[in-house]
């Protein structure tokens, strides 16, 4: 499989090694994704374009308190940074459990966001917490929620010359998180489902509600209906009985039928709920 | 379209022609003839092909030669004696076949830099992504211990 491996040295140099007509020209960061998509045959460039060198990697907090982290910066350093842990506990705890340390040692965030896998973990928790992407093009760059990344199967809002720079995470402030997934297989498998949920709790009322699952369709989705149910509602088992048995859409896979998944959603759903409850404690 | 990269390899500073598409672990066997690091699943789930770069362990076949440039790589090879973790799979007899054994030695090197005292839910959690299938686990949580042991008596 011949391609031309470009490396180049600035932003401004990787966006124009991009080409905006021939999706056969890619961006490659850790590759731990394009790797295998290469060696299924799905994927054949004529040009990876490797973003190693453009020093996008590294976390800080911003002046708003909130994370800023390179797009290439590993998944295993986020896992790691006492920044993440101490202020979103919920992204390092997501990270311990995705795929292995090797390939969380190469994978990137950025990559990890634009390969737009939807059984991937961290799209669904970033939705849940607000957290944007910075994307760089030509043109300049440009901000959207981690939350419209996603428009279907390994698809993505981000343009073939545009690149994703930064991700930033705001303040989890008064609220707690937590995300559940269940694998069907073995523990560092794909999930079957993920449940996100961000809680804002007054007292025993919850304030404010963000559920977004992973695995479910072909892109991360947010429960409206679930979040408009649990607002200014005081938390118990009526509630959760209640939120549990919206209808969902949810497609089957490798990885169980709709209706297991179903199953599955109403279960996590409510562990995730407790769990963030008990974060908040 | 092959190019000239330089890394230090096992301590030693080498260069090597490798093709865009080349993997760190068929350089390793075509370029250099070692072949502690083996191809097994070929997705990043197995272990087999374990290698140190800059410190991290990643998995060789997923891992694009040209990445290595300028960096440090480490091998199964390194070394002319037997440390602790080696010595500690030997006595427990963790091996049968041998096939996954050099990505178990290098991952537990990492887990116990990181965990010089690992319960056994750390060693399985660490070590979930090396596969053996022979299954020896039993062997190898014992041998993971024993090393731990090993390291903290020298």
């Amino acid at each position: 499989m011949p391609f031309e491996l470009a490396e180049p040295r600035s932003l401004r140099e990787a966006i124009a090694s991009l080409d905006a007509k021939d999706p056969s020209v890619r961006p490659i960061s850790g590759g731990t994704a394009l790797m295998l998509m290469m060696k299924a045959g799905v994927l054949r460039p004529s040009r990876l374009v490797s973003l190693g060198k453009l020093g996008l990697a590294g976390i800080r907090t911003g002046p708003g308190g909130e994370l800023r982290v390179g797009a290439m910066t590993s998944l295993r350093t986020i896992e790691k940074s006492e920044i993440v842990r101490k202020g979103w506990p919920v992204i390092a705890r997501t990270l311990r459990t995705l795929a292995n340390v090797r390939v969380r040692n190469v994978a990137t965030v950025g990559g990890h966001l634009a390969h737009a896998d939807p059984h991937m973990d961290l799209p669904p928790v970033l939705s849940a917490l607000g957290a944007r992407v910075t994307i760089a093009g030509a043109a300049g760059e440009r901000s959207i929620p981690v939350e419209e990344l996603g428009t279907g199967y390994l698809e993505t809002s981000i343009r073939l010359d545009e690149l994703i720079t930064l991700l930033e995470v705001p303040p989890l402030g008064g609220r707690s998180a937590a995300y559940l997934k269940c694998t069907t297989r073995s523990a560092d498998d794909w999930p079957a489902v993920g449940v996100a949920v961000s809680l804002d709790f007054q007292g025993d009322s919850i304030r404010e509600a963000s559920v977004v699952i992973g695995a479910a369709t072909d892109k991360p989705t947010r429960l409206a209906a679930v979040e408009r149910i649990l607002v200014g509602r005081k938390l118990d088992e009526n509630l959760l009985d209640e939120a549990a048995t919206q209808e969902l859409s949810v497609e089957g896979d490798l990885h169980g039928s709709a209706a297991y998944k179903k199953q599955l959603i109403r279960v996590y759903l409510r562990r995730a709920i407790h769990e963030a409850r008990a974060q908040s404690r | 379209m092959r190019r000239s990269i330089q890394f230090r390899l096992n301590g030693e500073a080498v260069s090597a022609q490798v093709a865009p598409h080349e993997t760190l672990v068929e350089v390793l066997q075509d370029a250099f003839g070692l072949f502690g690091a083996r191809e097994s699943c070929g997705q990043g789930l197995c272990g087999c092909c374990t290698v140190v770069v800059n410190g991290r362990a990643v998995s060789g076949c997923l891992y694009l030669a040209s990445f290595a440039e300028g960096g440090e790589v480490s091998t199964i090879e390194a070394g002319s004696r037997l440390d602790a973790v080696q010595e500690a799979f030997i006595e427990c007899g963790s091996l049968q076949c041998g096939f996954c054994t050099p990505g178990f030695i290098l991952m537990t090197r990492q887990l116990l830099e990181e965990h010089p005292e690992p319960d056994d839910d750390t060693i399985r959690h660490y070590l979930s992504g090396n596969l053996c299938r022979c299954a020896a686990y039993p062997q190898i949580i014992e041998a993971v211990k024993l090393a731990a042991r090993k390291m903290r008596q020298t």
